[in-house]
Formats: C-alpha cells, sequence, structure tokens
C-alpha cells in the first residue's frame, strides 16, 4: 500500500470533474420547464377501520403476530408472550413514553436498559438479549409497514439485533400510504441517522425459493397494537 | 493494478465466450430445472402482486417519468447530492472505473486498519470484482446476503441480480454447507440451513470493522441513501461496523423524496411480487453525538464504469433508467433456457445485455445483443418502460457499423462487423432500390434456383435450407388475379 490519503482524493477530484464534464455537456441548454407532467394513481381513500384491517391483514400475510392490546394491559400482554418464547429478559429504550409499561414489567421479566454504547457491547448484545420492546412513529396501513424512528435512547440495533421484536404501534399514527405519509409529516425537511420501515420478521426465499423467517434480524416481529 | 487488469481482462474473456457456455449450461438438466421453477414462480409472485392492470400502467408510465426527469437532471443532481451528503456526515467519492473504486474502498479501509468486511448485497461490488481485490489485500470479506453467502461459499458469481444462488437447489446448498460449514449437521430442510448461515455470519457481523453495501436509491433533496432488502443483513452492514461504506452506480440519484414511494413500490412488485420489502432502510448520517450506534464514518463511491457512454446517447441513455428489480431475466425466454452464468457478465439476462458493453466495451460483448429472441416480453414488463428490444437492435446496429464511422457511440463500435455480411447486405439494398435490379434479380433467382447450396452455416445446422420458389410472389399473385377476372368475366 503505497498510496497516501491524498492520492485518493486526487483520483476521486479528477473522477469527479471528468465525470461532470462529461455528463454537463449533454444536459447543456436543458430546459427543464419542458419536462413531461407526472402521472400518479389515484388510490381509494379508505375508512378508519379499512386501514386497520388492510394493516393487520398485511402485516399476518408477512408472518408478523399482531396483538391488539391497552397500554394498561401491555405489561401483561409481554410477560405471557415472553413466558410462551422461554424468555427471561428484555431489553428496551428508554423512553419517556412507555415509562409505565417499563415499571409494570419490572416484577416480571429481566429487564436491560440500552442504556450502553454498542462499541464495547456488541458480543453482549448479539449473544445475551433475546428480545428487545421498542416503540415506532407511525405505521403504513397499504403495505403492513412500521415505521422505526430511531434516535439515542432507541439506537438502530435495538430493533436488529435481539432475535424478537415486539413493538409498540399506535392505531392512531396509521397513515394510508407511503407517500401520503412522507408529505404530511414533511420528511424532505428533516431526516434522522436512520429511518426504517419494517413490515414483518428477517426473512430470505434465497434457497430454492422457500420462504424462511430470521435470516439475520429478529426471527420474530410482536406487534402490540394500541388506541383501535 | 496488474491484478486488476487481470480482473477486467477475466470479465473479458468470460464474456467473450458466451457461445461455449451456451452449450454447456444448455446440456445441464439439473440447472435449467432450476431456473425454470425460479423464473414460473417469480412470474407468477409479479402477476399477483398488482391490483389492476391500470394501476400497473399508471405507475409504469409515472415512475419511467420520475427517472427520465433524474436523468435529465444528472449532473446536477450528483451535485446537489454530494453537498446535502457531505452536510449530513457522509464523505463522498467518485470513481470513473472500477480499478479507481476498488483503490478508494481499500484506501479507507486501510486508514481504519480494517481487517474484516461484511457485505450486504451489492452488483456494483460485483461489477468492480471488489472481493478479489480486497482479499488480495488480506482484507477478509464476507457476502452476508444468503444467496450471495452460496455463492462465495461456491466460488462462483450471482447468477440473477436479485437472488444469486437461484442457480442452486436446497440439495446442493446443503453439500456446500456439509464442505465448508464445522459442525454442520448434513440437512436439506430449508430452515435448518438458514439458520446454520445465521449462526456463522451474526458471529461475523459482530466481528466485522467495515461494513459494504450497496443503494437502491440515493436522494439528492435530502442526501439520503435508500436500502431495500429482505434479510436484515442489509441493515447489520450498515450499522454494527464502525465504518460504512456505500457503493453505486451514479444513475442511482433522484431528485425528490417524493419520488421514493412509486419507485418502491414498483421495485418490490416486479421484482418478488412483494407489496414492499421487509426492510426499508434510509440512511442519512454517521452516527451523530450521543448516539449509541451506528458507524462513525460513512463513505458513498460514485461508480461511472461506462454509464457516461450510455447517458450521451438520447436512445442509449434510456438504459441508465434501470431500478434493477431482475423483472426482465425472470420473463426472458433465453434467461430462462441458458440461466445466469453463461452470459459471463456480472449482469446477465436482457439488462445485462444492455449494459454489459457500455462495461466491457462491444469486442468482449459483440454476442450479447444477438442473444434475444425479441419476443418483447422485456420490454413489457420493465417498470420504468425501457424499450428494451429496441435497445437490443440498436447495440446489434453498433456492432456492425463500420469501426471508423463517425460520430463513435460505443466502445468497441463495428466489433461485429463481418465484411462479406456487409457486402451482402449492400448488394441487396442495391438490388431492392432498383425496379430493373430486383426483377432481373427476380428472373434470376427463380430459373438458377437449383444452384442454392445444400449447406448455409449455422442456418442448416438445425434447418434444410431454403430454395427459392419457381415463380415470384408477384407472377404468382398475378396469374391468380388473371384466373379471378377470368372467371367472372365468364359468369357475367
Amino acid at each position: 500500500m503505497t498510496n497516501t490519503k491524498a492520492d485518493i482524493k486526487a483520483v476521486s477530484n479528477t473522477a469527479r470533474g471528468n465525470i461532470l464534464a462529461k455528463l454537463k455537456a449533454e444536459v447543456n441548454g436543458a430546459d427543464y420547464k419542458k419536462l413531461p407532467e407526472e402521472v400518479s394513481f389515484n388510490y381509494p381513500k379508505f375508512s378508519r377501520e379499512e386501514n386497520l384491517a388492510q394493516f393487520i391483514s398485511e402485516l399476518e400475510k408477512n408472518h408478523a403476530q399482531v396483538i391488539k392490546t391497552t397500554k394498561e394491559n401491555m405489561a401483561e400482554v409481554i410477560s405471557e408472550q415472553l413466558k410462551v418464547l422461554n424468555i427471561t429478559k428484555l431489553l428496551y429504550g428508554e423512553n419517556d413514553s412507555h415509562r409505565e409499561v417499563i415499571n409494570a414489567l419490572d416484577s416480571k421479566v429481566d429487564l436491560q436498559a440500552y442504556d450502553f454504547s454498542i462499541d464495547n457491547n456488541k458480543e453482549m448484545l448479539f449473544n445475551e438479549c433475546p428480545a428487545a420492546l421498542s416503540t415506532s412513529r407511525c405505521s403504513i396501513a397499504a403495505t403492513g409497514s412500521i415505521v422505526l424512528w430511531p434516535d439515542e435512547n432507541e439506537p438502530r440495533s435495538l430493533t436488529l439485533v435481539p432475535p424478537v421484536h415486539l413493538v409498540i404501534v399506535d392505531a392512531n399514527e396509521l397513515h394510508a400510504d407511503f407517500a401520503s405519509l412522507m408529505t404530511s409529516q414533511q420528511w424532505q425537511d428533516k431526516l434522522p441517522t436512520n429511518v426504517v420501515l419494517v413490515s414483518g420478521p428477517s426473512k430470505t426465499a434465497d434457497i430454492q425459493q422457500t420462504l424462511a423467517y430470521g435470516a439475520h434480524g429478529p426471527k420474530a416481529l410482536i406487534v402490540l397494537l394500541i388506541n383501535i | 493494478m496488474k491484478h486488476i487488469i487481470e480482473e477486467e481482462s477475466k470479465y473479458v474473456a468470460s464474456a467473450k465466450a458466451f457461445r461455449a457456455n451456451v452449450t454447456r449450461d444448455l446440456g445441464n438438466e439439473e440447472l435449467r430445472s432450476n431456473f425454470r421453477g425460479a423464473m414460473d414462480y417469480l412470474m407468477d409472485k409479479r402477476k399477483g402482486a398488482f391490483s389492476s392492470e391500470d394501476e400497473l400502467e399508471v405507475l409504469r408510465e409515472q415512475c419511467k417519468l420520475i427517472k427520465q426527469r433524474c436523468l435529465a437532471k444528472l449532473p446536477h443532481l450528483l451535485e446537489q447530492l454530494e453537498g446535502n451528503l457531505e452536510k449530513n456526515g457522509i464523505k463522498v467519492h467518485w470513481a470513473e472505473t472500477i480499478t479507481e473504486a476498488n483503490e478508494i474502498i481499500a484506501q479507507l479501509i486501510a486508514q481504519k486498519k480494517g481487517k474484516s468486511v461484511v457485505k450486504g448485497k451489492s452488483m456494483v461490488s460485483e461489477e468492480t470484482a471488489l472481493n478479489d481485490y480486497l482479499e488480495e489485500r488480506n482484507v477478509e470479506c464476507l457476502e452476508s446476503d444468503m444467496g450471495e453467502y452460496i455463492v462465495q461459499l461456491a466460488k462462483e458469481h450471482p447468477s440473477h441480480i436479485i437472488m444469486p444462488a437461484i442457480h442452486q437447489n436446497k440439495k446442493q446448498v446443503a453439500k456446500l454447507f456439509a464442505d465448508n460449514i464445522d459442525g454442520f449437521e448434513y440437512s436439506t430442510d430449508v430452515d435448518t440451513l438458514i439458520q446454520q448461515g445465521r449462526e456463522v455470519l451474526r458471529n461475523k457481523f459482530c466481528q466485522a470493522d467495515v461494513g459494504i453495501s450497496g443503494v437502491n436509491f440515493a436522494v439528492a433533496e435530502t442526501g439520503t441513501l435508500c436500502l431495500v432488502e429482505n434479510e436484515g443483513n442489509g441493515r447489520m452492514c450498515t450499522t454494527i461496523p464502525d465504518l460504512h461504506i456505500a457503493i453505486t452506480g451514479i444513475e442511482k440519484v433522484i431528485e425528490h423524496l417524493a419520488d421514493v414511494p412509486p419507485l418502491l413500490s414498483l421495485l418490490t412488485r416486479s421484482a418478488t411480487g412483494q407489496a414492499i420489502s421487509t426492510y426499508f432502510n434510509m440512511i442519512s448520517s454517521p452516527r451523530k453525538l450521543g448516539e449509541k450506534d451506528g458507524p462513525e464514518e460513512v463513505h458513498l463511491v460514485l461508480l461511472d464504469n461506462g454509464r457516461s457512454q450510455a447517458f450521451a446517447d438520447e436512445e442509449l441513455k434510456q438504459t441508465l433508467q434501470c431500478i434493477r428489480c431482475g423483472a426482465c431475466m425472470n420473463h426472458c425466454p433465453v434467461y430462462t433456457r441458458i440461466g445466469g452464468h453463461a452470459y459471463g457478465t456480472v449482469y446477465p439476462g436482457p439488462i445485462g445485455k444492455m449494459i454489459s458493453p457500455h462495461m466491457l466495451g462491444l469486442e468482449a460483448t459483440t454476442n450479447l445483443p444477438t442473444a434475444s429472441t425479441l419476443c418483447g416480453a422485456c420490454g413489457e414488463v420493465c417498470p420504468v418502460k425501457i424499450p428494451i428490444p429496441k435497445i437490443l437492435l440498436r447495440l446489434r446496429q453498433e456492432s456492425v457499423k463500420p469501426k471508423s464511422q463517425q460520430p463513435q457511440v460505443m466502445k468497441g463500435q463495428g466489433a461485429g462487423r463481418n465484411n462479406v455480411e456487409a457486402l451482402i447486405w449492400k448488394v441487396w439494398a442495391q438490388v431492392h432500390k432498383s425496379p430493373t435490379m430486383y426483377a432481373l434479380s427476380m428472373w434470376g433467382l427463380t430459373r438458377f434456383r437449383f444452384l442454392m447450396p445444400k449447406k448455409l452455416g449455422g442456418w442448416t445446422s438445425v434447418r434444410t435450407a431454403p430454395k427459392p420458389a419457381a415463380t415470384t410472389l408477384h407472377q404468382r399473385i398475378n396469374a391468380k388475379q388473371k384466373k379471378t377476372q377470368q372467371s367472372q368475366q365468364e359468369r357475367g
């Protein structure tokens, strides 16, 4: 390795200049006002109930488990689910919105807050955290997708590494489709480090088109649906 | 450098071996049955994914126009993308050739003293032969997409851009795992196989210091890299290691965030018939202060590798509309029969036949544009309405043009030109331009038809030679008309 950092910078700069020059020579003088008007499909409007039914049906088709519950009953539901799965430990993000659920769970399961940096804790995260609980920002009916908006309290790997992911979804935050959601919340103005749409447990059909769940991420996605 | 030149020539050689590859793979019954099964499955899935023909057609038109707009503004969008990514803390690098791209990536890894790389699925990194390049520099490079992992264990290349190991069946995968994974208990149960792969790969995610991924859409407006996947390995590669390097072709940039939903919807439905993939991952910055995970550094490498050549021609430019869904190969009768490896190029099937000549030049890929029946299925299913058969015809023309004819649109122009063939067509054109010559030629052909040779090269290897008729079509119609008139007169 004889190259230094300056070298790849120079390579990149030269390439940048050449590529942009070639492309610009082709679009020189283009009048973008003359671009054809774009069409879009008018999807029928659905009622709240129809959207909810669609959301649940899409998720279930994709092997997610959807449980209708309330904030009050949630701790009970979670501990039951963990018991069924033979899991005694739960990783969670420190988030005020579900503080009471966490408090109520305290006596039922071994709780661990994600209050550490991943840097020296990868082994622990991968090998000693069988399940995780997270919140969600909103959801999408058309495709049965849950919008995760990770932050300091709920890190990206919280919903990725543990084999079981329990996620709280508020039915009042259900949107008809991805396009209308983005527009209504003006995503283009400010996006966080990472946004993920999750529509089921991790899966693959890479071996002989046979679907198998739990490829790399969570093997199970349990959706705790409130405010229905 | 030397190594990469060898790499390039390896691809050139393998693309040149097309005819031999086809003969080899057509004779492999197991392979043909694997592809037939997989393509039937994927065509079925796509068919069931759209609520109505109307929705599909409107979406295709919409996405075609989106991609055409983004291409019309390409250089400006690339600059805007770069500006917004840098503002978000993501470093942008540019590469004209695959060698440059590999060098940039190798240097970025070396600066971090990286030794172990996990890769999410990236066809562009296949294009640059990145794995081999890094292995030579003692960096372990592990494919983590299940299909790519299988292909890597088998020391092969992907045979399909969406389902890389589609050419293997579960028995073959089981054997591969038994040969390569310590402690693997032989099983052909797909769940068991995937769980075995999961164990191996999760350990690697945990230990790797670098994650490399591709990009499905790069949003200029927000400086966001979007990844579409089902397995979660893409999220792993872009979340767990300290350093994330994304690599993509310059045509993947889109203007607005609002362009994402229709493109995404059409991509997943065209590819696998899914309403959406399990994960849609949008990355806009490295780890911020106070965040507990995510890579400290994120880099994007933008690769040209022949794309700007396609961009310079109004018709061939449409090639760059491609969103890499693979529907064209799923519906291609040629691909289904010969499989993905016979093409000898990184991108197989109709999309490969269109894009590879720009990457490798027409000398290496002369046969590819001709490996089509022009049945039109690829063009009909293409989600962004690329007129694939038309473009293949155009590439055939470029390949038989005189080598020196200006302007030179393609690298390797005229590589498929055969002087005898060119002369025959020249004479044919002359004959058809002049009524006298035409009449004379017909006169000769009908009289001297017995001189037609019995053997006509490739044509007669599976067919009998055609023989001109004793009378021309004109003569026969004239005779028929005369007869009709006569009988009418007799009746009248």
